[in-house]
């Protein structure tokens, strides 16, 4: 898998300024994010994602 | 006399360590940082019609959110994280069959529901040369709900820091002891567990696109059921499994950038979901941006779900009207406005979520009168320092 993902083009360091703005990471806002992911584990049945879960809560 | 550095190389040197997954895997955060965060979220009231008796009003939450972020020494950094919400209103109690025979709800307490949760949880992280370590625990408490939770996660870079390979380990356990227990009947005191492992995979495609995969898994035990409903009577144990993709894309030409998450779930309830997020981060000035955002939702039903509860049926068998376990489908939709100035950023948020069983990508053999409709905003601010 490594090797194969290696064959991907390779980006130089000074080629990554459009990778490194806040838009493009893999949370660009935490709290948003952690909000989201509270709200809608109250309200779906789903959860579950990136990360391993958090705490409960008895939201109902 | 030293030469200064050249003002590209800092830059250059900056680009490289605010790289998402470098930036996570290799460096602490350069600065501090404090945010704080308001949010309303208010569902819709019941009608009528759906409510023959008592209370229409649903929830109507205030939450507060903080994080402090800090730099320790070269190597470590500290996530201080707390969140409180003040929440009133009333929750779906019991389901019966209206005079037409199509299922009608019974909202809990004449007077509605007063609760309030805490948490807090602090993590601390190491970043080596080729991936970070770090570890958090946490404490939520709520006047019938404790929960007590650890994670660990590490991050390891490979293929010239353009592959991240993540795993994270979560437990938690909970205890629940129900308001007004003896009066209406309830358990007095049950818990529940939760183990979580997840493995991601990043990897940058080219100058503007990465892309993330990653799969969850999840372990319950315990006591599951709601022990606010009248019949309700879940498995005590339930294994969900995640299955996620992401993708980031920055459009040059039109200074913007695509996020676009799709997540696959399905859980030993029965029930399977996916979900899909689009947001495109427009970029109107150097500080100011537009961010709209859509998602989509949907899940089949749990196989123990009935939209009209049966009282004859015995507790030992699974049995629930929780509208959560019914298949619908929703939609979401929102607008951000983000500024920066100085070490400053706010961000204001409105959202609109909308749930309806005409919305399921599944079959809806009993669709829920309960269904949710909310609207949420926010507003965030952060200082740099």
């Amino acid at each position: 898998m490594l090797a194969l993902l290696a064959a991907c083009s390779q980006v130089q360091p000074w080629e990554r300024g459009y990778l490194a703005k806040q838009e493009m990471a893999w949370d660009s806002d935490p709290l948003e994010r952690a909000l989201n992911d509270h709200i809608f584990f109250s309200k779906e049945a789903s959860s579950g994602g990136n990360t391993a879960a958090g705490g409960g809560c008895g939201c109902n | 006399m030293k030469k200064p550095a050249s003002r590209s190389l800092i830059a250059l040197s900056t680009s490289a360590l605010a790289l998402p997954g470098i930036a996570e895997a290799d460096a602490p955060p350069l600065t501090s940082s404090l945010s704080y965060k308001i949010s309303n979220y208010q569902e819709d009231d019941l009608s009528r019609e759906q409510v023959p008796f008592g209370e229409l009003e649903r929830y109507d939450i205030d939450v507060h959110q903080f994080q402090f972020i800090s730099p320790l020494g070269r190597d470590y950094a500290l996530f201080i994280d707390a969140n409180h919400e003040n929440m009133s209103g009333a929750s779906p109690w019991f389901s019966t069959a209206g005079s037409n025979g199509q299922p009608v709800i019974n909202m809990s307490g004449a007077s509605g529901i007063y609760d309030s949760r805490s948490e807090v949880s602090l993590g601390v992280r190491y970043y080596g040369a080729r991936g970070n370590i770090g570890g958090a625990i946490g404490y939520s408490e709520e006047n019938d709900y404790r929960a007590k939770y650890v994670s660990m996660s590490g991050s390891r870079n490979f293929n010239n820091d353009l592959t991240t390979l993540t795993v994270s380990l979560s437990h938690s356990d909970d205890s629940i002891f129900p308001s007004d227990a003896e009066r209406f009947n309830r358990v007095r005191h049950e818990n529940k567990q939760a183990s979580s492992v997840a493995v991601s995979l990043s990897q940058v495609l080219n100058p503007v696109a990465s892309f993330q995969t990653a799969l969850s898994l999840t372990g319950q035990s315990g006591y599951l059921s709601d022990p606010y409903k009248l019949q309700d009577s879940r498995p005590d144990g339930k294994t969900q499994i995640a299955f996620s993709n992401s993708l980031r894309y920055f459009f040059i030409k039109a200074d913007g950038a695509l996020q676009s998450d799709y997540r696959y779930y399905r859980d030993d309830f029965g029930i399977r979901s996916h979900t899909l997020d689009l947001s495109w981060f427009q970029n109107v000035t150097r500080s100011f941006k537009i961010v709209p955002m859509l998602r989509y939702y949907s899940q089949s039903a749990a196989d123990f779900y009935t939209n009209i509860d049966d009282f004859l049926k015995p507790l030992s068998e699974s049995q629930s009207s929780d509208y959560r376990l019914s298949a619908f489908g929703a939609v979401s939709g929102g607008l951000s406005f983000v500024t920066d100035f100085g070490g400053w950023s706010a961000t204001l948020t409105a959202e609109r979520y909308v749930a309806n069983e005409k919305y399921s990508a599944f079959t809806v053999a009993q669709p829920s009168p309960g269904l949710v409709q909310f609207t949420r905003l926010s507003l965030g601010v952060n200082y740099a320092f």
